[in-house]
């Protein structure tokens, strides 16, 4: 068997528009939006704010059966059942079920929930948590990148989920890293972000470089740096972003690219040192446009969920709109960020993330082989 | 304005744990933030939550902060004017 | 793999390549102690909570005693740590900020400590590392040398990483802590 690559053989997102990717997908496509206005009272924290929840009641712990339906409607579309000792569940999250957090401790330690999660699938291989922040997602992404290639293991079931809760909103809040209106990324009034949940899921599985079909997803290159500047402020020369993406343009040329899928969070200092990150790296004529209009900061599930509908949108040869952009630009490189929904013919993107602790990550993604 | 002064100084203390700083090392005209000690962001958004929680002072706008917390005897006589506690 | 040095941090003892380093005191005043030995001069080390002065204090000293130019900007080390606790401690400490209506004043210096990868991110920023940062969180199920052997898998297959500082770091409270870090290359 020659080089192996990591193939994604099937996928599914759980978010407040919908249950599937491609009804997602189909919903984002049109504009709809799952941010909406909550009370302060309701949730019993300072200021009301705007927010992606999912209404459809799902039982405690929250964020574990969150992510379990999402793995369990992944698992479903493929035609047999994964070889339980080859195979490693990767939990992406930030704070898992923090909401429990006066009642019942042992359900927060995120290890402990990845376990319940792996025993409930009947996953004998001890599972990871990848907690990094806002950038797990991608960042666990490059995990099961890294087990498949080197052998660790046959497939990974990727999860990032997030669910909601008066913990981080009332830290966000104490931030004044909210906006009270729908967040308008790279927008020049951009004044914050929306938080939001979601459980997504990407199966992976080793594959010969040489067997993919000219319709597989391969995740070619990943990447995490770090800014080495500050804990929670993202660095002004864009450092770590710029480094994970050159890392992962390594090999590639920008043209391949149908769009790049930036972090975008509307709030004022990550949409500017995206902008300089994307610069700096060679890729300012790249389309590029943020996802979270759509649905929020899903934080520990942005990395997954964002990497599927960008999988949807080059299927569709479309580059999504950025929801909330007013059309006038409010970073300081020309960005190419639009409003409207445009069209591609390329087969590759790079979802970049970036979060608290100065970490950023960044993947290609490639649709086919390597000519 | 002395007791609140020698006040504000101690608290700064110890919200932002300057464990090796008393409050002689703070003047009360030099500059808060940049140099001296050393403080960042995440302590500009702590000294608004002391504002609120000590004096009742409630700012909207972080950006406010920058102009309050210029130096003690800037933030002393804001505190002067505006505390509901 | 060549490991360059070690590090084991208990509440009673500090042990840095195989010998005991001497200290007089025990639990959080123990790190504190620590940091003051190493002259490090950095007044960031009391903002941080007990899981960052832990990871500090460890890598501080584990770093001393190489023989190696510090703090010029590298992006060929990597901080690549594990937990099973995490930074629980800190979002109990956090929550009792907004758990009484009547005193509910969400504190940011505590919340930005409830993420467990800030340890990696305050390693990174004390050494200039522009390198890769993780963090990963287990159960205690499986054996040490069975997590340690998957660390150094995932980090060395990032071609830029040639060195890495990985280990696990585990707070639950100023009395039980552990910290274990090695200083690794892939030679």
């Amino acid at each position: 068997m020659g080089k192996r690559v990591a193939k994604v053989i099937a996928h599914h997102a759980l978010t407040p528009l919908a249950d599937g990717s491609l009804e997602n997908y189909r919903l984002v496509k049109e504009g709809r939006s799952a941010v909406q206005h909550h009370d302060a009272q309701e949730w019993n924290v300072g200021e009301d704010f705007m927010a992606g929840l999912i209404a459809t009641p799902f039982a405690s712990p929250r964020a574990t059966n969150l992510a379990l339906h999402s793995i369990r409607c992944a698992l479903e579309q493929l035609s047999e059942p994964l070889p339980t000792s080859d195979t490693m569940l990767i939990i992406s999250t930030t704070k898992g079920n923090i909401e429990l957090i006066n009642h019942a401790r042992a359900d927060v330690r995120l290890g402990a929930m990845a376990e319940q999660i792996a025993h409930e699938l009947g996953l004998t291989r001890q599972p990871v948590v990848v907690s990094n922040a806002c950038t797990s997602g991608v960042c666990a992404q490059v995990v099961a990148q890294r087990l498949l290639t080197a052998g660790v293991c046959r497939y990974a079931i990727v999860c990032g989920v997030e669910a909601q809760s008066r913990f981080i909103v009332s830290g966000f809040q104490s931030f004044h890293a909210l906006s009270p209106e729908p967040c308008r990324p790279f927008s020049k009034n951009r004044i914050g972000l929306n938080v939001g949940e979601a459980a997504a899921t990407i199966i992976y599985a080793a594959t010969p470089a040489e067997d993919i079909q000219p319709n597989d997803w391969v995740l070619r290159a990943g990447a995490i740096r770090n800014d080495a500047n500050h804990i929670s402020g993202p660095s002004r020369t864009g450092e770590g972003s710029y480094r994970a993406l050159k890392a992962v343009m390594t090999g590639a040329k920008a043209d391949e690219l149908a769009f790049i899928s930036l972090h975008g969070t509307a709030t004022p200092y990550n949409d500017e040192m995206e902008s300089i990150a994307v610069d700096r790296a060679g890729l300012i004529d790249v389309p590029i446009g943020s996802l979270k209009g759509y649905y929020g900061h899903t934080m520990g599930a942005a990395g997954v969920l964002e990497t599927i509908l960008s999988m949807a949108a080059v299927d569709d040869h479309t580059v999504l709109a950025t929801l909330g952009y007013d059309d006038e630009l409010g970073v300081s490189h020309p960005v190419k960020v639009a409003s409207t929904n445009r069209s591609t013919d390329k087969r590759a993107f790079l979802k970049l993330i970036s979060g608290f602790g100065g970490s950023n990550a960044a993947i290609r993604m490639q649709k086919g082989g390597v000519q | 304005m002395e007791e609140l002064i020698e006040q504000l100084k101690k608290q700064i203390i110890e919200v932002l744990n300057l464990e090796d700083v008393t409050p002689a090392d703070i003047e009360n005209d030099a500059p808060l933030f940049g140099e001296g000690l050393g403080l960042d962001s995440i302590d500009a958004l702590e000294l608004i939550v002391m504002m609120e929680k000590e004096y009742g002072i409630k700012l909207k706008n972080p950006a406010e902060g920058k102009e309050i917390f210029k130096s003690i005897n800037v933030m002393a006589q804001y505190v002067n004017e505006h505390r509901t506690k | 793999m060549n490991i360059r040095g070690t590090i084991k941090i208990t509440p009673q003892a500090v042990v840095r390549d195989g010998q005991t380093l001497p200290t007089t005191k025990h639990g959080d005043a123990l790190l504190t102690e620590c940091y003051r030995n190493s002259h490090a001069d950095y007044p960031k080390y009391f903002k941080m909570d007990g899981l960052c002065r832990l990871g500090f204090v460890a890598s501080e000293l584990l770093l001393m005693a190489q023989a190696e130019e510090r703090f010029q900007p590298r992006d060929d080390r990597a901080v690549v740590l594990a937990s099973c606790h995490g930074c629980l401690e800190t979002d109990q400490r956090y929550e009792t900020t907004i758990d009484d209506n009547d005193n509910y004043f969400p504190s940011p210096a505590v919340f930005v400590y409830t993420l467990p990868n800030i340890v990696t991110g305050e390693i990174a920023i004390r050494n200039k590392y522009l390198g890769e940062s993780s963090m990963y969180l287990f159960e205690e199920t499986t054996s040490e040398e069975e997590r340690l052997q998957l660390l150094q898998i995932l980090t060395f297959e990032d071609p830029m990483t040639t060195s890495a500082l990985i280990g696990w770091l585990n707070y639950l409270d100023g009395e039980h802590y552990l910290a274990k870090l090695y200083l690794i290359t892939n030679e």
